[in-house]
């Protein structure tokens, strides 16, 4: 299982169809930076499994972020990974450190 | 190879075809004969009463007389509860005055006569006073009902009414033994007596019983044969089923009811009706009794309506009866 | 915004808001129930000071519809930023997969016609995005997935309400109804307040009565958790958790209501509950959920007609409906047609044939001597052997 960074990861060069391909399932690429982050989250099932395959991965999946402090985790830090409902978007969550801590969202308007 | 003639159901060959020969209705004949001597005279009529007692044959009785042979040509025959809703009544009346030719000798109308007219709502029957008046140059209305307390009052106030009562016991045995001499089979006094009792002063199921018991036993009909036939072919069943559920055995009751839809194919409305049409025939109770559990009847036609599943009102409407049934205290 | 998970869909839903997403002039939000669409646009509308119009089924159809998403008094005022009013308005259709849902081919081309004409935006929810006849709706409309929530953001959640509600819960008790929320935040929330808010505390025992909404709570475990209810709120918990068939349950609690009412007066009280469920019930049809409430509150009295009555007794399961499947509509059109015949020929309703004329036929058919009735009345061999065939059950 390989966990990327959704806001910023890289991949190995791939041909101009791969990368078209990437583009549309919906990655965004800087250019600057050499790095890809997910724009849009609509074909996300076809977009990990098209990038496992670039990586030669079982499976690909990103982090979660989460909502209080802003770190990102993965899922097998969480204890109720068996009982999740969706294992992968969204990708905001609430890590383990600020559940225990019983930390919650700022109250915005 | 039996005839036609002969194998036809006894309840329309031995239908009267002439008022007089009517059973027992002599009161009511002489009206009518009266406003059949002048037809211009004649109003709208509402023939009210149990089933059974001879209304639809009167109607009929009546459209023969005024029209002699041809009657049909001059008759509409409809029933309230088959017609979809009043707009085709309307419809069916539009096109009757529209084809079928209005004067015939002295009558100067066409007869519409209308069944079950009890079973048409409020404002079905706002509609059907407006189609009599529309009509009323070229047609006569029969209304036939079992509860004339159903008919609106602005239809009522337009009609002679008639109250059909139930039929004299005797007159009853009379009528079967008739039938059952023509027909060539013996029917013995005790058998006579136990038909009649099961009918409950419904002459159309009293003939009916008659008829299918005589398929028994070739031109015998006796106690025995009687009670095979009450067994087995029971319209009686929705009786039963009341009485089973006033006597508290309320599952057994449920069982029945479960066998009409499963057997007949019964609508938990149909079913509703019937036990609406059986309650007014049951001697065993008293006015009031009936009027409670016509009530109780009356809430759950409604939510049949409402509801999903007709068997839970259904079993809730026997419930019902059930709970009244123990108050009262009594078996029937 | 104060809305909690689904992050991605919220801003992507903004993003359409501000016509940063394209030409789209309507968007369509999916997702199971419970997730925050609604609370989504409610709260998207707050912030930026639009109006929300919303508009259900029967509205859409109406005349006035188009007007109110067309007409002049809807344009949008763009220069007057210092305005205190409103600068726009959105359309709102909420459950639009229950107007598809209902054979109602009327319904969407309706909605696609206000979506047409329409000067402002427009957004549809919808639980089930599959329904084939939401293709057209799809094909004009931007898209936004909403996913269920995952626990530890129920919890926060759930720790948040308490917070501002002064709740004191166990963090486990808050675990726990996570845990059965299955990822809808509004039951979650809905089950916080009617387990904690009368006493404002709240602990694990509190919530021994929440079974897992899951797909494997039977008819047997849901019938046995009902009839011993000992109050109103668990039998309607329970009801409002299984996912037995709701029509298959009503038959198996009217089966099995004589057995735990013996008493007559109990029965019929219980069964007029029952009665009163399945009006309800009727009534929802396939869009009126939010009378679902009063459905669980129905069927939950009957259940707690009596507490004090209840012994244990070995339930009756609802045998297979043989006679409903047996009546089907070709049946029902022979029965019909034969009835016809017979009503015709002797001046009698086809309800009066069948209850009158029909069970005394057939015992001549039984002894062989109807044949010529048969003939007289015109029955075609089909309708004759339909007559010999029909049984007793």
């Amino acid at each position: 299982m390989v966990v990327l960074n959704k806001k910023a990861f890289k991949l190995p060069r791939v041909e101009k169809d791969k990368f078209i391909l990437l583009l549309r399932l919906g990655l965004d690429y800087d250019r600057v930076q050499g790095t890809f982050c997910v724009k849009s989250y609509n074909n996300i099932e076809k977009l990990t499994d098209t990038i496992a395959t670039i990586l030669n991965a079982d499976e690909v999946t990103f982090a979660q972020t989460c909502a209080i402090c802003d770190r990102n985790f993965p899922c097998s830090e969480c204890k109720y990974l068996d009982l999740c409902a969706t294992k992968n978007l969204p990708f905001q969550c609430v890590c383990p450190q600020c559940l225990k801590d019983g930390k919650t969202f700022k109250e915005t308007g | 190879m039996a005839t036609n003639e002969e194998s036809v159901m006894w309840v329309e060959k031995y239908r009267p075809k002439k008022l007089d020969e009517v059973v027992d209705l002599k009161d009511i004949v002489t009206s009518l004969k009266a406003f059949m001597r002048n037809p211009k005279t004649m109003p709208h009529l509402l023939l009210a009463g149990i089933p059974g007692t001879g209304k639809t044959t009167v109607a009929l009785c009546i459209a023969r007389e005024l029209f002699g042979q041809n009657w049909k040509t001059f008759t509409l025959e409809l029933n309230a509860s088959d017609e979809r809703g009043i707009d085709t009544v309307r419809e069916r009346v539009k096109d009757f005055s529209r084809y079928s030719r209005a004067a015939f000798g002295n009558v100067p109308f066409a007869l519409i006569i209308l069944d079950e007219s009890d079973q048409m709502t409020g404002p079905a029957q706002t509609a059907l006073r407006r189609i009599m008046e529309t009509s009323s140059r070229t047609s006569r209305f029969i209304l036939i009902c079992n509860q004339s307390g159903k008919i609106i009052e602005p239809i009522q106030s337009r009609c002679a009414i008639f109250r059909f009562s139930k039929l004299d016991r005797q007159a009853m045995i009379e009528q079967l033994c008739c039938i059952a001499k023509n027909e060539k089979v013996s029917l013995d006094n005790e058998a006579a007596e136990r038909i009649v009792d099961y009918a409950e002063g419904d002459l159309r199921h009293a003939i009916n019983a008659l008829q299918t018991a005589s398929a028994y036993r070739e031109g015998v009909v006796d106690e025995k044969t009687v009670s095979q036939v009450i067994g087995e072919a029971s319209p009686i069943q929705v009786q039963l089923m009341i009485r089973k559920a006033l006597n508290g055995e309320f599952v057994e009751a449920r069982k029945m009811m479960y066998d009409l839809i499963g057997s007949y194919g019964f609508s938990g409305s149909e079913i509703v009706r019937q036990m609406q049409r059986e309650l007014f025939k049951m001697s065993t109770l008293s006015p009031e009794q009936k009027a409670d559990l016509a009530d109780v009847i009356g809430e759950y036609d409604y939510r049949l309506t409402q509801g999903a599943n007709s068997d839970i009102q259904l079993s809730a409407l026997l419930a019902q009866f059930a709970k009244v049934g123990k108050a009262k205290g009594e078996t029937c | 915004m104060d809305v909690i998970g689904n992050e991605e869909a919220k801003t992507a839903f903004v993003d359409w808001l501000n016509n940063k997403r394209g030409t789209k002039k309507a968007v369509l939000l999916y997702g199971p129930p419970g997730v925050g669409k609604t609370t989504l646009v409610n709260a998207a509308a707050g912030e930026f000071g639009l109006k929300v119009i919303e508009m259900n089924a029967s509205d859409a159809r109406s005349e006035k519809a188009i007007n109110r998403v067309a007409g002049p008094a809807t344009a949008f005022v763009a220069l007057d930023t210092f305005s205190t009013e409103s600068k726009g308005s959105i359309l709102f259709m909420d459950e639009v997969d229950g107007i598809a849902g209902n054979e109602d081919r009327g319904g969407v081309s309706a909605i696609l016609k206000i979506i047409e004409n329409s000067r402002i935006p427009v957004i549809m929810a919808a639980n089930d995005p599959d329904l084939d006849k939401l293709r057209p709706l799809k094909k004009v409309s931007a898209l936004i997935r909403f996913h269920l929530v995952r626990i530890p953001l129920i919890i926060s959640l759930l720790q948040k309400v308490c917070q501002r509600e002064h709740i004191a819960a166990e963090f486990e008790a808050l675990e726990r109804i996570a845990e059965n929320s299955s990822g809808d935040v509004r039951s979650a929330i809905n089950d916080l307040q009617s387990l904690g808010e009368t006493t404002k505390t709240l602990t694990l025992q509190d919530t021994v009565m929440l079974k897992a909404r899951n797909r494997d709570i039977s008819m047997d475990e849901t019938l046995r958790g009902y009839f011993s209810a000992k109050s109103l709120l668990e039998a309607s918990m329970l009801l409002s958790r299984s996912n037995v068939d709701y029509d298959d349950f009503l038959m198996a609690v009217g089966d099995n209501l004589p057995l735990r009412y013996p008493d007559p007066a109990d029965l019929a009280k219980a069964y007029d509950f029952v009665s009163r469920a399945d009006m309800y019930k009727g009534r929802i049809g396939t869009e009126n959920w939010h009378l679902l409430r009063y459905f669980y509150n129905s069927l939950a009295e009957a259940a707690a007609t009596s507490p004090e009555s209840y012994k244990p007794f070995t339930l009756i399961s609802p045998p297979i409906r043989v006679i409903t499947l047996f009546w089907t509509k070709g049946k029902r059109t022979m029965l019909d047609g034969i009835c016809a015949k017979i009503g015709h020929l002797c001046h009698v309703s086809h309800a009066s044939a069948k209850m009158d004329f029909i069970p005394f036929i057939k015992v001549m058919m039984a002894r062989n001597k109807a044949d010529g009735v048969m003939s007289w009345f015109g029955l075609q061999p089909a309708e004759v052997e339909f007559l010999a065939n029909m049984t007793r059950f």
